[in-house]
């Protein structure tokens, strides 16, 4: 009980200092993450609250993923999904991607934000990208298998795969640790 | 390869150095005592800092054995391109590949600044890659099968084709459509004492790669890749204008030759089958009045096409990959001929290559296959062995 209420006061500090959205997010990301939210959850007066740190999701970046903040989008006090923002590795540079997730981390769309480079910008496809679409965080991805390969974008294809794939798993046991 | 893991690398190799020459020190007081020992190298770690997070290098290589069938093999290294890249802000960037041929010949093979004004808007210019086919824009040994690039992508479309230019690339996600557009400068036809254009390889002597080169009228060049099926590539290319001539004779009739040429591609992959085609057809204008100046044998017309799969035969989850596949090409530099010459039958070309390409790690392949190469004159096969390593990285 003392623990649940520990949690609880922790993520409403981390609500109260981050209020705003973080500073090392451009505001270009910012604009355009908040494009796809109000696209995909039909509402414009929600709120995002940055989690990254809080301990029930926080976890560390690897090859494929750079860095990355994780957001609570909420309306009203009630809990609507999460915002995925990562950086993962093109051939020379990096790229930002989204993912949002309904509040039972179902995703419901993977977008690229900014991509830097002009090699691999295929992975951007709206097309290509719906492969992720309504996969849960138990779900892993194979390039060449589930996910389909895009010629001349092999690198990109690959570093984008891996990198959900980390995100999945991180998040999952993240979430089952909070929810023991 | 990325920068910043080059220069982890280096301080890797480096920490290790100091470590094995202080192994006296106790392991606990290792991250201090590194830090303390490698005065001597924190000049070059200071200078690796020194050089902002924009700077890019990377390359690709190909060290190649060729054998024909009763003569002579060459051990080749074919080519060695060093990539540099810098990233003066997120919109501007500077691309430049230096490019060893036969370790002796330099070449700059692109020098571009992209300016970025959004994801579907690109501008650029500079000494870049003419959009034709597949292999002309990816020509990293690892991207294709086979020790050597289709022979349609030397004679056909004369790869690695770069011109100095300006133009404008995109991309729409909504579509899964990419597009290029550019002005570039054309081939040289003609250099004031000889033509330069033959019939054998039409316009690959043509090229001027940037260096000094003679302009007058621009050329136009696109492409459209369409990737909106899963696993399917689809190219179209265009290339429309008139070749350049030297001064004295540029305005000799049949010194400049106008030139159409059009490309279709496919690249397919599913799951460990993949295949590729690619379709190029030149019509080239007053190829007849060129001829009578030079007493070349340029064709009116120049066609063929590729086909080739291939099979991965490791599973798919390996690391590694190793494909096997098989290449079918035929194509025509004498198509079709103006009345002045005759058509050359041994330019009319197949070849079939099959052989295996071993990716040992992402990046790195082992190539080795078989080639039948013949043409339209009866019994005139030719067998050659192939092999060799790439890199990209």
């Amino acid at each position: 009980m003392m623990i649940t209420t520990l949690i609880n006061f922790s993520i409403a500090a981390v609500c109260f200092i981050n209020t705003s959205l973080d500073f090392e997010v451009s505001k270009v990301i910012e604009k355009r993450m908040r494009k796809e939210i109000t696209k995909s959850f039909l509402c414009k007066d929600y709120e995002l609250i940055d989690v990254t740190e809080s301990p029930s999701f926080k976890f560390k970046n690897n090859t494929y993923l750079s860095d990355h903040r994780i957001y609570k989008i909420s309306r009203l006090g009630s809990l609507l999904g999460y915002a995925f923002l990562g950086t993962a590795p093109s051939k020379t540079d990096t790229f930002e991607y989204l993912i949002l997730f309904d509040q039972n981390f179902i995703q419901m769309k993977a977008k690229v934000m900014v991509y830097r480079e002009d090699y691999g910008g295929e992975i951007s496809s709206n097309r290509w990208l719906s492969q992720f679409k309504n996969t849960s965080l138990g779900q892993r991805f194979v390039y060449g298998d589930n996910i389909s390969a895009i010629s001349g974008a092999t690198i990109s294809v690959k570093s984008m795969t891996n990198s959900i794939n980390y995100v999945y798993s991180q998040l999952q046991r993240r979430l089952a640790l909070a929810s023991r | 390869m990325n920068y910043k893991i080059f220069s982890l690398l280096l301080i890797t190799l480096i920490g290790g150095n100091a470590y094995s020459q202080n192994t006296i020190d106790s392991l606990s007081n290792y991250s201090t005592q590194n830090l303390l020992q490698i005065n001597g190298y924190q000049r070059i770690l200071q200078n690796l800092e020194a050089v902002p997070n924009g700077m890019t290098f990377g390359g690709y290589a190909e060290v190649l054995y060729n054998q024909p069938e009763s003569a002579n093999g060459e051990i080749d290294v074919q080519r060695l391109i060093l990539l540099f890249g810098y990233k003066f802000d997120d919109r501007t960037q500077f691309v430049t590949e230096v490019e060893f041929e036969h370790v002796k010949e330099v070449y700059i093979e692109q020098a571009f600044v992209n300016y970025s004004i959004s994801n579907s808007l690109n501008v650029r210019a500079g000494l870049m890659l003419v959009p034709m086919g597949i292999i002309n824009e990816y020509h990293e040994p690892t991207t294709f099968n086979g020790v050597e690039r289709p022979s349609i992508d030397k004679d056909l479309v004369p790869a690695t084709w770069r011109e100095i230019g300006m133009g404008v690339s995109g991309r729409s996600d909504a579509l899964s459509l990419r597009y290029q557009a550019y002005i570039f400068n054309g081939f040289l036809s003609h250099n004031g004492s000889e033509g330069l254009l033959r019939g054998n390889n039409g316009f690959r002597s043509g090229r001027q790669k940037g260096a000094e080169s003679v302009f007058r009228t621009p050329n136009f060049s696109m492409k459209l890749d369409f990737y909106g099926i899963n696993g399917l590539r689809l190219g179209l290319s265009g290339y429309f204008g008139k070749t350049q001539a030297a001064n004295e004779i540029f305005d000799t009739n049949g010194s400049r030759v106008g030139l159409s040429m059009l490309g279709l591609d496919a690249r397919y992959n599913f799951r460990k089958f993949t295949a590729r085609g690619q379709y190029i057809t030149s019509s080239i204008a007053d190829a007849f009045e060129y001829n009578q100046l030079t007493s070349e044998d340029l064709a009116s017309n120049m066609s063929g096409y590729y086909l080739e799969v291939a099979y991965n035969m490791l599973p798919i989850t390996n690391r590694q990959r190793l494909f096997t596949f098989v290449r079918y090409e035929n194509f025509d530099t004498h198509h079709a001929v103006p009345s002045n010459i005759i058509k050359n039958p041994s330019f009319h070309r197949k070849e079939i290559t099959t052989g295996l390409s071993y990716h040992l790690a992402p990046g790195t392949v082992f190539k080795i296959d078989y080639q039948n190469k013949s043409t339209a004159i009866v019994d005139s096969d030719k067998g050659q062995i192939n092999m060799g390593v790439g890199v990209w990285f």
